[in-house]
């Protein structure tokens, strides 16, 4: 259950300590620890494999960690499906491959939630649902399904609906991996306006211009664990570990 | 009119495309006269189709006796349902025909709440599939009201059907499946009829029969082995190693029983189940046979459908906060059905065929029924082969209905299919 106030400030959004998981004999996190604040805005980078898609999915819960404590605002995560849910109403997630539910219109795709979940009329969630489209800027593609919109427009369509169950942190798993280059920039746009606006985010990138532009802290991760962590600044001019300047080397 | 953007964009001007790729003669070049083993192959196909044609036509409108199908007349429809052996001085061939206007106001009230689409070709085509048969040639001595008449008014049925789907409160989903469940129960006891009320005096089952069998065998088979084959697949797919393991033994009993076995089997295992004085009658358990039969492969469409879809779909509904059975009502089920709707079609239609087989207890249905007659009657036994055309055809009327409004709802929620 929730650990006692004194153990945490308030501060604090997303406390990991020591966390492992397994797939099958596979180990994918080898004991992470980190904590991030209200507000901050970090970025994760390292090569595939390394556990970066993973350990941003145990903060919801769609991987389960076995070892360790995560606490989501004052929440610990554990088989307790109650806390489980209520976990995941205040994390919003955006995946790699858009994920939006192509059976329904994207004014459906973004009020399903709030209506099924946190039972809202109606019309309270389309008007909310419309105000989040303009917001992401293509309020005029409401009726559409996804299927006629462009990988940049589904993105965007992807956050809306995360952010339309008011959530008080976002992960985003790769946002813009999957996307042409024209359109990243769309989508980056709308995070960056997000991280102005005080929300708790945790980033998945290759985007290291949004990095060095949007986040207060990096992330280096490898073979399941954080290498290094530091301001953009720190990670990009002076590296403390071979590691994360070899593969700095390479991506940049 | 040339405007600099005009000029600008001239370099990259749409031509024409080469001549001979379009219109007809392109078109049998290309595809008919390609190279020379195609337009030989062309040659030969379009002797061998016209003789075929010349021939046919020749036997349909020249040497073929048709009058073999007004002698069965209405018997093709309800069997022996109304000769004076089951209904004894009274003519009973309105009641399924009333069942039929109920049906078809069905699907009238259904168009009416969905305001047209598919639902309203669906409703057509079964106005128009039971108008048709008022054209068909009957023997009119037993029937005090025009067979013709009361099907040719399933075309007022379904507007009216669509008049109360549309304009009064009956027009709701929930609403509809009342009307339809009450309908239904409503045949069977029209058809059945009630001891001791006047017009309605009791026909056994074993006098039922034609396509009036098919059509009451198909129709339960149908409405109830879509939902209990989505229940067979999610249980398949459950967690619950109980619940698991029940499914997949009653999927592969049925679908590894042949059906004719199992139809057999129903006369004697069926009962079983019940208690010793349960009404259950012939047509009762094969209807419950057939019903089961179909779910075991419904239940493997559904599943491949469910196994098809991207894992994604549920990792976003769960990182949402949907609830398992949320995500599969809401998010699961309506792609997976979609994607399988084909193999449910096709589903469907075997039923639909399949419903034949019933011949095998003993059951006089549209095909058994022109046999029987055909032995009884042997001064038409040469006219055996217009009475087996006839019969094809008819099946052939109701599969295409059934196949075309498949498509229709197909592209109705490809919209936006990926």
């Amino acid at each position: 259950m929730a650990i006692s106030e004194n153990e945490t400030t308030t501060d604090d959004m997303i406390i990991c300590r020591d966390v492992h998981q397994w797939f099958g004999s596979y180990h994918a996190l080898r004991g992470v620890s980190t904590t991030v604040k209200r507000g901050e805005v970090v970025v994760i980078f390292g090569p595939s494999g390394s556990g970066k898609s993973t350990f941003i999915k145990t903060i919801n819960r769609l991987e389960e960690h076995q070892r360790g404590d995560i606490i989501v605002d004052g929440i610990e995560l554990t088989k307790d499906i109650r806390n489980i849910e209520s976990i995941r109403r205040e994390v919003g997630m955006v995946f790699q491959s858009f994920n939006l539910f192509p059976h329904l219109t994207v004014l459906d795709n973004i009020t399903l939630a709030p209506i099924r979940v946190r039972h809202r009329p109606r019309h309270e969630a389309e008007d909310a649902a419309m105000g989040l489209l303009e917001r992401v800027g293509i309020p005029e593609q409401a009726a559409k399904y996804p299927a006629q919109l462009s990988g940049g427009q589904q993105q965007r369509v992807a956050i809306a609906r995360a952010l339309a169950m008011q959530p008080k942190i976002m992960l985003f798993d790769e946002p813009t991996s999957a996307l042409d280059p024209e359109m990243i920039k769309e989508v980056l746009d709308v995070m960056r306006e997000l991280a102005a606006s005080g929300m708790t985010m945790i980033v998945v990138t290759h985007e290291l211009g949004f990095a060095t532009e949007v986040s207060d802290r990096m992330i280096m991760f490898d073979q399941g664990n954080i290498v290094e962590e530091g301001a953009p600044d720190q990670i990009f001019n002076n590296p403390q570990q071979e590691r994360t300047k070899l593969f700095l080397s390479q991506i940049l | 009119m040339a405007t600099l953007g005009d000029q600008a964009s001239s370099r990259f001007d749409a031509l024409p495309p080469p001549p001979m790729s379009v219109g007809v003669a392109g078109w049998v070049r290309g595809n008919l006269f390609g190279s020379w083993h195609n337009g030989a192959l062309t040659v030969a196909s379009v002797i061998a189709i016209g003789l075929a044609l010349w021939f046919g036509a020749g036997w349909v409108f020249g040497t073929a006796n048709w009058s073999v199908i007004g002698e069965l007349g209405g018997r093709f429809i309800i069997g022996q349902y109304n000769t004076e052996g089951a209904c004894p001085g009274q003519n009973c061939f309105w009641r399924p025909q009333v069942g039929l206007l109920l049906a078809t106001m069905l699907f009238g009230m259904a168009w009416g709440y969905a305001g047209g689409g598919v639902v309203k070709r669906a409703a057509l085509v079964v106005a128009g599939v039971s108008a048709a048969m008022a054209l068909l040639p009957y023997e009119l001595d037993r029937m005090g009201m025009d067979v013709r008449l009361l099907l040719v008014a399933n075309v007022p049925a379904v507007f009216a059907g669509m008049a109360l789907g549309r304009y009064t409160p009956l027009g709701t989903p929930r609403w509809i499946a009342i009307v339809g469940v009450a309908s239904f129960v409503l045949t069977l006891v029209l058809i059945s009829g009630l001891p001791g009320v006047p017009g309605l005096q009791p026909v056994s089952v074993t006098s039922w029969g034609g396509l009036m069998l098919n059509l009451l065998l198909a129709t339960c088979g149908i409405t109830l082995s879509l939902p209990l084959g989505i229940a067979l697949a999610l249980g398949r797919r459950s967690q619950l190693p109980v619940v698991k393991m029940l499914c997949v033994a009653f999927i592969e009993v049925f679908r590894g029983v042949p059906l004719i076995t199992l139809l057999f089997m129903s006369q004697v295992v069926v009962p079983l189940a019940f208690p010793q004085d349960f009404p259950l009658n012939s047509v009762f358990r094969a209807a419950i046979i057939i019903t089961l039969f179909s779910a075991a492969y419904m239940a493997e469409n559904v599943r491949g459908g469910l196994q098809a879809l991207h894992p994604g779909q549920a990792e976003a509904a769960r990182a949402l906060g949907l609830h398992g059975w949320q995500i599969t009502l809401l998010i699961s089920l309506p792609q997976a059905l979609r994607n399988v709707i084909p193999a449910i079609a096709g589903q469907f239609i075997g039923l639909f065929k399949d419903t034949s087989l019933v011949y095998i207890i003993g059951m006089l249905d549209v095909v058994e029924i022109g046999r029987a007659f055909i032995l009884g009657n042997p001064e038409y036994l040469e006219s055996a082969r217009e009475l087996f055309v006839f019969v094809g055809i008819v099946f052939w009327i109701f599969t295409y209905s059934m196949s075309y409004i498949s498509r229709r709802v197909e592209e109705h929620m490809g919209v936006g299919k990926r």
